[in-house]
């Protein structure tokens, strides 16, 4: 579903590539945490998916997407295959719930219909049912994340991109997310996250690549967050 | 693509920043009007000529010599002058006026003033040769060929004069346009400047439908229609205010001349100069937004 390919990424402001030979390779339906310090390369690595940036050396492939090499007007479509997360939910604290739900698919073209159907189902999914005509700032900061988590799931994409969903949320809190991207994992998604919750990748047991320095350096099958951390 | 949420978006964005958007519409507005009133300057410039060229004539005076003499020009040497310019190419037709045709013609034109009438007498008025030609324009010819030549007292040009009105109907309008130039400039960069300021304040959800994958055309349409809007609604309001002034003062000032300025008409206003204002609006708009998200927002 991705791979990476001897990928390096060099910024013109640094001399350090962001990465240095990134090798990765993530099958469909996985569920993978990208760790490491700040300054590692995961949110590169993230860029480089969603072809944000354009790698320096390298291949990127997403689902059928040759990332780097593709036509600037066909990045749509690879988005619309992508959802993303983030630590800071941004959500659109003009519009409900529900509004910034159906505000992906709005968007994206897709026809009202579509959209009065399956905003409330993929609302029900994140267990936010009941809660369509709240305004964000009337949510907790869960509750917020799994607007977001709804509106980057709502249009079924291949893969789920989270960088950093729990930064911002109390470890109970972060559980129930995490308990919600196993939840969409399980419908086959592949979710990659980007993450630095010691406690959360050591009680998922899931896979772990570890960036350092722009180099994996480490990807284990099933990992923790790393000894003497 | 659908309509409802583009236009949504548009009508968002321009209330949003509503004070730019007063500025941007007014702006636009105080261009298009000048813009519009430099077309009417032409309009009117092209209408008077029509109008007048016809008529222009170049006039020969003849010396008292024969005003007082030859009343039928038959004599030397106003026949021999007329048989001149009856066989020039230029000429179209010469018509010869002794001074009672002319102390008449006089009377007529100054029927208004009567005290003036009262005080001319035909002795003072010359008699002369009305000299129509093909091409108006080529006056000078005449003029040099006949001035100064014996009976002749002087060759008027009615040419010239025209001349110089039309110059100075020409700098009224060559004003106007760089007036207008340079308030098209301050609009086409308020609505750079608007376009920055909406893109900037609309950041989250572009980035968001940049990330979800909407086209280019989702993210930038409402921009780009945003200035569209503006300039239709400027040019609207320009139009409005040439219709106006034409009503509250260009119509009293120009009747004052008498008829000698033709009067500006509604329809001249409503076409073509109208759709040309809303069409120029919506063209520069439409480019300066264009190549403002070109240039400063990021698909």
């Amino acid at each position: 579903m991705i791979r990476l390919d001897s990928v390096s990424k060099v910024y013109k402001t640094s001399a350090r590539p962001a990465l240095d030979g990134v090798s990765v390779d993530v099958d469909k339906g996985e569920f993978v945490f990208l760790i490491g310090p700040s300054g590692s390369g995961k949110s590169t690595f993230l860029r480089l998916l969603l072809r944000e940036e354009v790698p320096t050396k390298g291949r990127v492939m997403v689902s059928n997407f040759d990332v780097a090499k593709m036509a600037r007007r066909r990045i749509p479509r690879l988005r619309q295959t992508i959802g993303c997360v983030f630590q800071d939910f941004r959500l659109l604290t003009n519009k409900t719930v529900a509004e910034n739900v159906a505000f992906a698919l709005e968007v994206i073209g897709k026809p009202k219909r579509t959209i009065t159907k399956v905003v409330p189902e993929v609302l029900e999914l994140v267990g936010l049912d009941g809660k369509a005509d709240r305004m964000p700032n009337e949510l907790s900061g869960g509750e917020q994340q799994r607007v977001a988590i709804a509106r980057a799931f709502v249009n079924r994409p291949l893969v789920l991109l989270a960088d950093e969903p729990t930064g911002n949320l109390d470890p109970d809190t972060s559980q129930d997310i995490m308990l919600l991207l196993e939840r969409i994992n399980r419908t086959g998604t592949t979710v990659l996250m980007a993450t630095h919750d010691h406690s959360i990748v050591d009680s998922m047991r899931r896979r772990v690549v570890e960036l350092h320095l722009g180099r994996v350096i480490r990807d284990d099958k099933r990992g923790v967050y790393g000894v003497g951390r | 693509m659908r309509a409802s949420f583009v236009f949504s978006e548009v009508i968002t964005g321009l209330r949003r920043n509503v004070t730019m958007t007063i500025a941007m519409i007014l702006t636009t507005a105080i261009s298009l009007g000048m813009f519009g009133g430099g077309l009417l300057f032409v309009r009117t410039i092209d209408k008077m000529k029509a109008s007048y060229l016809d008529d222009v004539e170049v006039t020969v005076y003849l010396t008292e010599d024969i005003s007082a003499n030859d009343k039928d020009c038959t004599g030397e040497p106003c026949a021999s002058i007329r048989q001149a310019l009856e066989s020039n190419q230029a000429v179209e037709s010469v018509v010869f006026e002794d001074r009672n045709e002319a102390y008449e013609r006089f009377k007529r034109i100054f029927e208004g003033q009567p005290e003036l009438v009262e005080l001319a007498r035909p002795e003072a008025l010359p008699a002369s040769l009305h000299v129509k030609l093909f091409d108006p324009a080529r006056s000078d010819v005449i003029v040099q060929e006949f001035s100064g030549q014996a009976g002749v007292a002087n060759v008027d040009d009615q040419n010239k004069f025209l001349d110089r009105f039309f110059s100075l109907l020409n700098s009224g309008r060559n004003g106007t346009f760089i007036i207008a130039l340079i308030a098209a400039l301050a609009a086409v960069l308020l609505i750079a400047n608007t376009i920055q300021v909406s893109a900037y304040t609309r950041r989250t959800e572009v980035g968001i439908m940049r990330l979800v994958g909407a086209t280019r055309w989702y993210t930038q349409l409402p921009f780009l229609l945003e200035a569209v809007v503006a300039g239709a609604l400027g040019a609207i309001i320009g139009v409005g205010g040439l219709i106006t002034l034409k009503y509250v003062a260009l119509d009293r000032i120009l009747e004052a001349t008498g008829g000698a300025i033709p009067k500006i008409e509604l329809l001249d206003v409503l076409f073509p100069v109208a759709p040309i204002l809303l069409g120029v609006s919506m063209l520069i708009s439409a480019i300066t937004g264009y190549v403002t998200l070109r240039l400063y927002v990021r698909h």
